[in-house]
């Protein structure tokens, strides 16, 4: 094999490589994939959405299928967190309805399910978490001194054909808001990390995830 | 193609984006202990960053987010006589610091994760060095203070007001001094991860406003290590005095003297360093050979830089004497080596700062208890040097005053009898500025006896020369002492210091007779005889009496010679 042609066969091995990891960008086999619960019927999506008769008490809540829960969170506070922190909205709101423990993951269409999360329980304290819920806006970024400006910082999330592209703002923000979905890829669409990584957005390598709005 | 190259070239074309370099921030300091870290203290095979401080979930404490345990030890706090904030144990975010720099809690065990992070090397907890703090608190500057108008006011004016500090060096949220007020874990870009440059100790005066300090040598000099001995400033980047200043003599971890935080346990080692010569130009530290010194190696942990200004503990140490916050290269009555030092005044009372320099010999020299018996054993005994010169004396040398002598013949130029002399003026080094040698000014050490700076001769029967009493030749002329035809000239000096081989010594008390214990009539021109040569005559009479301006009657018995009395 000539230099030319080994070229070409190590470009293909390369993209084939590549393209596997695309086809796996799914939410099927993802911790997020109930089909292989007994109470799911085989359906992955059915916990949390309906085609028909969804929720709508929510605002952003997509064909919402799963009882909401009624919890007053803890709220994070710290001595130096300069964002306003408010009872959780928005997605966030969506994804405490299983995960902070006081609803059961089958409990939804109605029903009233017996399964509560195991993995990623974060209870009604969420002082221990994150802040979520918070407006990240360029104020926010000159009150706190270390964060990437929303507006202007770039930010690429995916790889091959589930890419996004854009502003933090515009690619990880909610209504200008940090929210559970900015870090998280809950349909494991863009396929960041491997199984049990958490479903995260960006790579954990280099703590990527964090240095993408943290500016350390 | 053969296998090998097409891995290579596979295992290439993957890694890069996976193990690009972070750029910057806290990925290029020591404190990013993933395999990207650029220190020798990394993971095996760790990527993350952030999670071996923080984890976005189940966090303890809350905030920042903390991932790590605490070790549940009790720390030893810093602790000193001056220290007016009481240090208590490590709170907030010092506590989070240490639970990775106390060497206890393992590098890679966090509150969240599947099992202890790997490090490289098999390192586990952190390791000896600089960063390993243990829990032995006492040498470090002192954390988890409470920096309010309180302290400030008990400093004494040496501290900032709490309200200023709104730049890089701050509080925490309570109002409390912690690691994060100089050091900024998540930048390294000015050394040691300190929140800004400490190049002339910048950082320490943010909080620390010495008195003096502005005008102090130990601020201002430019003067650099000649590179002969050890290096002065082995733990800072600064090149000169003014670019290490506070860090001349302290640092704010580990240093050798826990309290004050001192580069050296020993008192002088800290002056040491530079004062050799290889810094300051002159080597005082070759004076504390010499026969006669103030020993300031003598005694470690004596000094106590909370003391009164009466030292009630007999010791000596380069602080005793100068201030290094104050010490500058001014000339004048009381040089500026000698600024800023408390001292007691000839009446008794405590003076900050000394305006003379008898002053300073006073805190020692005058009540401090525990001295040594006077030397020469005298009719009338006195060993408080403050009393020999009070100016309400009946003489006294014109120390902390013009004299009483009224007419003193010998006096040469530029001294008269109005003049006012300092105690450096007989004692001091004797291959000083002032008899024209090399050496450092000021009484660190001489090879004559009691510290003085010339040759003065005690002993009896010395045969009188220019260089046995050198020192007092120094302001009184020799030839008029001995030659100048007067009856004083003639019959008293020469026949008893050139005839009969006497000292000076023998009949002249050279500090002075407290009014107390004499008088005017017995005890004027220093009179005050050595009583192991002067005997009481065969009356059982001891004494001298004026009569008149250049008269007098002796009563006494001398090398054999009875004078009952014997009168010039």
């Amino acid at each position: 094999m000539d230099v030319r042609n080994r070229f070409v066969a190590s470009l293909a091995a390369i993209s084939l490589l590549y393209a596997g990891s695309a086809w796996a960008g799914a939410i099927t086999g993802s911790a997020h994939d109930f089909s292989g619960s007994n109470w799911s019927g085989g359906k992955i999506c059915v916990a949390c959405h309906a085609p028909h008769k969804s929720d709508t008490t929510v605002s952003d809540a997509p064909l919402w299928n799963h009882t909401h829960s009624s919890a007053t969170y803890t709220l994070y506070s710290s001595a130096t967190l300069k964002a306003t922190i408010s009872q959780p909205g928005g997605n966030s709101k969506l994804c405490l309805s299983c995960h902070d423990g006081t609803i059961a993951v089958d409990s939804f269409g109605g029903a009233t399910g017996t399964t509560m999360v195991t993995s990623g329980n974060l209870g009604t304290d969420l002082k221990k978490s994150h802040p979520i819920g918070f407006t990240y806006d360029t104020a926010l970024v000159t009150a706190n001194g270390s964060l990437h400006d929303p507006e202007t910082k770039t930010v690429t999330i995916g790889s091959g054909t589930q890419t996004r592209s854009g502003t933090l703002k515009s690619v990880l923000l909610y209504n200008g808001k940090m929210e559970c979905g900015s870090c998280h890829d809950v349909h494991n669409t863009f396929t960041v990390g491997a199984t049990g990584s958490g479903l995260v957005k960006l790579d954990q390598a280099g703590s990527k995830i964090c240095l993408t709005c943290h500016d350390k | 193609m053969r296998p090998g190259a097409f891995v290579f070239v596979l295992v290439a074309a993957l890694s890069l984006p996976l193990h690009a370099a972070p750029a910057g921030g806290v990925a290029a300091t020591r404190h990013n202990l993933s395999t990207s870290g650029p220190g020798a203290v990394r993971a095996t095979s760790e990527t993350r960053i952030c999670n071996f401080c923080h984890a976005p979930h189940n966090a303890s404490p809350s905030a920042p987010l903390w991932n790590r345990r605490t070790s549940g030890s009790t720390y030893t706090p810093y602790t000193s006589s001056s220290a007016r904030a009481g240090a208590g144990q490590p709170t907030g975010a010092s506590l989070n610091c240490l639970s990775c720099h106390d060497g206890i809690i393992a590098l890679g065990e966090l509150l969240n994760g599947s099992g202890e992070i790997s490090m490289s090397g098999g390192v586990t907890t952190m390791p000896t060095g600089t960063g390993k703090l243990g829990t032995d608190l006492s040498d470090d500057h002192p954390v988890s203070i409470a920096y309010n108008a309180a302290l400030v006011a008990a400093s004494g004016g040496e501290l900032a007001d709490p309200v200023t500090l709104t730049g890089k060096v701050r509080l925490d949220a309570a109002g409390r001094v912690q690691c994060t007020s100089c050091h900024d874990p998540h930048d390294d870009a000015q050394g040691k991860f300190l929140v800004m440059s400490n190049h002339a100790s910048a950082l320490c005066q943010t909080c620390h406003l010495k008195n003096y300090w502005n005008s102090s040598s130990h601020k201002l000099s430019g003067a650099t290590w000649n590179g002969a001995g050890s290096d002065p400033w082995p733990h800072t980047a600064g090149t000169t005095v003014a670019a290490n200043a506070c860090e001349n003599c302290h640092r704010p971890h580990s240093g050798g003297g826990a309290a004050w935080l001192l580069n050296s346990a020993a008192e002088e080692d800290n002056c040491k360093p530079c004062h050799t010569g290889n810094v300051a130009a002159k080597n005082v530290q070759a004076e504390f050979n010499k026969a006669s010194i103030h020993p300031v190696a003598l005694t470690t942990g004596v000094h106590d830089a909370s003391e009164a200004s009466l030292v009630a503990r007999r010791h000596v140490e380069c602080v005793d004497c100068h201030n290094p916050h104050a010490s500058n290269t001014a000339g004048g009555t009381l040089p500026g080596s000698l600024a800023g030092v408390s001292g007691i005044t000839i009446g008794g009372a405590e003076v900050m700062p000394s305006i003379a320099e008898y002053q300073i010999c006073l805190r020692c020299h005058g009540d401090s208890p525990g001295k040594p018996a006077p030397k020469t054993t005298r009719q009338i005994a006195q060993g408080n040097v403050r009393l020999e010169f009070d100016t309400a004396n009946p003489s006294y040398h014109p120390v902390a005053g013009p004299g009483k002598g009224g007419s003193v013949p010998s006096l040469m130029a530029p001294w008269t009898t109005a003049s006012v002399i300092k105690c450096a003026d007989c004692h001091n080094n004797n291959a000083g500025p002032s008899v024209g040698g090399s050496g450092p000014n000021g009484p660190h050490g001489s090879s004559y006896p009691s510290l003085l700076e010339r040759r003065y001769a005690t002993a009896d029967f010395t045969t009188e020369s220019e260089s046995a009493y050198a020192l007092c030749y120094k302001c009184h002329s020799r030839s008029v002492l001995l030659n100048s035809g007067t009856t004083v000239a003639n019959n008293v000096h020469r026949e008893h210091v050139v005839s009969q081989r006497t000292p000076c010594n023998v009949c002249h008390d050279p500090h002075g007779v407290n009014a107390s214990q004499g008088n005017s009539t017995n005890n004027s021109r220093l009179i005050n005889f050595d009583t192991a040569v002067v005997k009481p005559n065969s009356s059982g009479s001891l004494k001298w009496v004026k009569t008149g301006t250049g008269r007098g009657s002796c009563y006494m018995r001398c090398h054999g010679d009875d004078h009952s009395p014997e009168a010039y």
